[in-house]
């Protein structure tokens, strides 16, 4: 299987599993470093055996329905619950990807999870990465998740 | 398990840092820990950040108000730089690189291994960075002819 196949299962798995939501890949192309608006991502490094970064980037509505799901509340603003959930997305996404990279994990250790917020930011990768970027389409709308791993 | 001596990350993040810009822009900064002053918001138009896994996870993060990420690319290439394009987002994240590079052997001396992941950048106006809830914080400000800039570490024991 494509790396890019493995990470979709691998998202699809932790949105039914944790957050009880269906989500479906979109076909559309998510396209290069577009500046990303009303918007929160969840950042986890990847150091050691593979170094890299995966993100996920959900505009605000998504990331308050994910986060709604999640806890099993309402959720109606930005605030430290979307964070710590989107943060702690991103863990579970580092830890799955760290198992597709390198047998049973190991030899790959992950950053703290962290998260960007804002009207409007650029995310970008410094050096020059190798790209695997997927957009995917659930109820609250559309959602971006990459990975930029060294060549 | 081996002892791991106390590292005094404020200090190893300003020394590595002086390092960084004695040796690559030929400058001269001092910096002043305020780990321990009220947080307060970094006005960040770039931040270069990188992850730290190991004997730690952490995040280590440089931010820079668009003067500021400017001038000390310009000082690096050795030009005018006048807007914030790709030489300055990989001079910064380089600089994020370097200092993190310095943090991974100060810990080595200490008996504690960590790996660095790759840089990245957040270019924009007004937007926040967050670590998890019970991180611990230090954060550094270093002044410059033209404005401030900030490296912070953020992080929890493996």
């Amino acid at each position: 299987m494509e790396l890019d196949e493995k990470i979709i299962e691998s998202v699809k798995e932790i949105f039914s599993s944790m957050i009880m939501m269906d989500i479906t890949v979109s076909d559309e192309n998510p396209g290069e470093s577009t500046p990303l608006t009303d918007s929160i991502s969840g950042i986890i490094g990847l150091a050691g055996l593979r170094k890299g970064v995966m993100a996920i980037h959900l505009p605000n509505s998504v990331a308050m329905a994910i986060t709604g799901s999640f806890l099993g509340m309402e959720v109606t603003e930005i605030g430290e619950d979307v964070e710590d959930a989107v943060g702690e997305l991103a863990n579970m996404l580092g830890g799955n990807v760290k198992t597709i990279l390198s047998e049973k994990g190991r030899d790959i250790e992950l950053s703290m999870p962290s998260t960007i917020s804002g009207h409007k930011y650029e995310f970008q990768s410094t050096k020059e990465a190798e790209q695997t970027t997927i957009s995917f389409v659930c109820d609250a709308g559309k959602f971006i998740v990459e990975l930029q791993l060294e060549k | 398990m081996e002892e791991i001596k106390e590292i005094d990350l404020g200090i190893e993040i300003i020394n590595g840092t002086k390092d960084v810009f004695s040796s690559m822009l030929m400058m001269e900064i001092e910096g002043l820990d305020l780990s321990n002053q009220p947080r307060s918001k970094i006005p960040s138009n770039l931040t270069s950040m990188i992850g730290l896994g190991g004997g730690i996870r952490g995040l280590l993060a440089v931010h820079c108000p668009a003067e500021v990420a400017q001038s000390i690319t310009g000082s690096f290439l050795g030009m005018e730089v006048k807007e914030i394009d790709e030489d300055v987002k990989d001079a910064i994240g380089e600089i994020a690189n370097m200092v993190a590079g310095n943090l991974k052997i100060a810990y080595a001396d200490a008996g504690l291994n960590i790996e660095l992941a790759i840089p990245t950048t957040v270019i924009g106006d007004s937007f926040r960075i967050s670590g998890i809830g019970g991180a611990r914080r230090h954060n550094v400000s270093f002044k410059m002819e033209s404005g401030t800039f900030w490296i912070e570490l953020l992080y929890v024991l493996s």
